[in-house]
């Protein structure tokens, strides 16, 4: 019965017509996507990825430079970032996951292939146009029936657009979490060990949950580029590495709602309370260091223990 | 001749914990390996499971060397371990330890039929009957009252008993138990010996470690003594505990002790 709790998403729009409002949450769904599709292997499967900022902006820039090079659709843009978040991530995972790189030393070595990656796109100017970044100027356009082809332009459209790949995203989700994947995913975060002399194999599930997350994250970047209409190479830094790990933490990693509900305050907060861009870095970090040390579990986790209690 | 070693042999730098150990295990007995702390029993299990790889020598499962595999591959071959010290996922319930246990079985009813099972409406490919057996080993071991208890608040009888429940769940051929007994009450072990009479009539072929010397005497069916990594008595129980190096490096020092 979760799923209605998505009906109160698809009523918003008709009572608030404010574009701006309808921006913040269009911006949240999208980070919210890379947010839930980073909770995979870091919450559920207990391994800190600095790679998701990484995928998240690679397949910005090849879904763009797709479309635009050979005027395909967005969709079909989308396929070959997919495809090469997938390669990607089985290639980095390999390595990893055959040394067995657990903890902090996993962190490390995604994070020099994310930074990686940023300098290649940051120095290969003719093809990515270096600092500056590119413009994106294709819209994504959907056949509806009785509508017939619908470009995606204002805020209602890319409202529902990334509502509907959000819902696409924690139905994925939540069916492999559901399923044995889910399982071996959490014996891994909790004890390898044990999950070894169980039959699990650890190496093929860990690989499984980074490639499955950062293949979700490619569409997120997908979508936040076609969206904001351009991109640069800081999509791939640290920074927005560590705006998503902030939004888990803040919404709580043990669910699929906690991200979301990260993603949420985290983007929305700036914007209620209007600051410049150094008060509103020390806002996320104060919001952040108090979640933590007050909410350990998240607000969504804190709220699951209140109601359990109740 | 389900699994054989042959001359297997580990050091650890310069310390030998294991060597050159060579012995078989036939289908459906119960084997026990007995022998005072530290004479290299967990090293014994741990490099049949795959834990570790041997120094030297070949371990044979089913006709085939396993020595140098990974432990999961050794566990979907049949091999499956309990820990001395009880290793359990302690934030999850008794019961979803014990579905993630059910890897192995799911694995091989389903194989790749698995991937319908995670379309929501496909309910049949996602083994209801292997998931049915969660509760008949709860009710075996004794832990169906406490099953949405989570794991870290057991007493350490039960963690051993829910240790054993995964790997019945794993439905391996062989089933390595380290010190099964230790640390129990009496009716705790009453029922395990219960469980593993269960087991045995199911076919499964056990090999027991312990130290302590009655309970293996009790349920074994052959036996071997080590003692600093060496072999030095094999035989019945019986014949194992009377062999005299058995009693001076064993009973001997015990008594000694007292």
């Amino acid at each position: 019965m979760k799923f209605l709790l998505w009906i109160p998403f698809f009523v918003f729009p008709a009572l608030v017509r404010s574009d701006f409002i309808l921006t913040i949450f269009i911006f949240s769904f999208i980070l919210g996507i890379a947010a839930v599709s980073f909770n995979l292997i870091f919450g559920f499967t207990g391994q800190l990825s600095m790679f998701h900022a990484a995928a998240f902006g690679i397949a910005a820039y090849i879904t763009s430079l797709t479309v635009s090079l050979f005027h395909v659709s967005f969709w079909l843009g989308l396929l070959p970032s997919i495809g090469f978040a997938i390669v990607i991530s089985l290639l980095i995972g390999s390595i990893c996951f055959k040394f067995r790189l657990r903890a902090f030393y996993f962190a490390v070595v995604t994070l020099a292939f994310s930074e990686l990656a940023r300098l290649v796109i940051l120095n290969w100017n003719d093809v990515t146009n270096g600092t500056l970044g590119l413009m994106v100027l294709d819209k994504p356009s959907l056949w509806l029936p009785m509508v017939g082809q619908l470009r995606i332009e204002g805020a209602m459209g890319w409202y529902f657009l990334s509502l509907a790949a959000l819902i696409f995203t924690v139905g994925l989700c939540s069916l492999v979490l559901r399923s044995w994947i889910g399982r071996c995913f959490a014996a891994i975060r909790l004890n390898e060990d044990l999950a070894q002399t169980l039959g699990i194999n650890i190496f093929r599930y860990k690989l499984l949950s980074f490639t499955l997350a950062n293949a979700l994250a490619a569409i997120a970047g997908s979508l936040y580029a076609f969206y904001t209409g351009y991109i640069e190479p800081n999509y791939l830094s640290i920074n927005q590495s560590l705006d998503i790990i902030s939004m888990v933490l803040l919404g709580g990693r043990s669910s699929i709602a906690g991200p979301i509900a990260g993603a949420f305050v985290l983007t929305g907060l700036p914007h209620v309370i209007d600051l410049s861009g150094e008060a509103r870095a020390m806002l996320y970090g104060l919001v952040l260091i108090v979640t933590i040390l007050m909410m350990p579990q998240g607000v969504i986790g804190t709220f699951a223990v209140w109601r359990r209690a109740a | 001749m389900l699994l054989e070693l042959v001359e297997v042999t580990k050091r650890f730098g310069g310390l030998t914990a294991v060597s050159d150990i060579s012995f078989s295990i036939e289908k459906g007995e119960i084997f026990g390996i007995l022998g005072p702390n530290g004479s290299g029993k967990t090293t014994l299990l741990n490099l049949i499971t795959g834990i570790l790889t041997p120094t030297a020598g070949r371990i044979v499962w089913k006709a085939t060397e396993i020595q140098g595999r990974s432990p999961h591959a050794i566990a979907a071959a049949g091999v499956v371990k309990t820990f001395q010290n009880p290793q359990l996922f302690l934030e999850l319930s008794i019961y979803d330890n014990i579905a993630i246990a059910t890897h192995l079985p799911l694995q091989r009813q389903l194989g790749l039929r698995r991937l319908a099972g995670l379309l929501p409406w496909s309910a049949a490919a996602r083994g209801s009957n292997v998931m049915g057996r969660i509760d008949h080993i709860l009710a075996l071991c004794r832990l169906d009252d406490v099953r949405d208890r989570t794991a870290a608040g057991l007493s350490y009888g039960q963690e051993k008993m829910l240790g054993l429940a995964m790997a019945m769940m794993c439905e391996p051929d062989l089933l390595l138990l380290d010190e099964p007994a230790s640390g129990l009450g009496e009716d705790e072990i009453r029922t395990l010996e219960e469980v593993l009479r269960d087991l045995r009539n199911a076919a499964t072929t056990l090999c027991v470690i312990d130290h302590k010397v009655d309970f293996l005497a009790r349920v074994a069916d052959r036996a071997i003594a080590l003692q600093q990594g060496m072999m030095i008595a094999q035989g019945t129980p019986a014949d194992v505990l009377r062999h005299p190096r058995v009693i001076e490096a064993y009973l001997g020092r015990q008594h000694a002790r007292a």
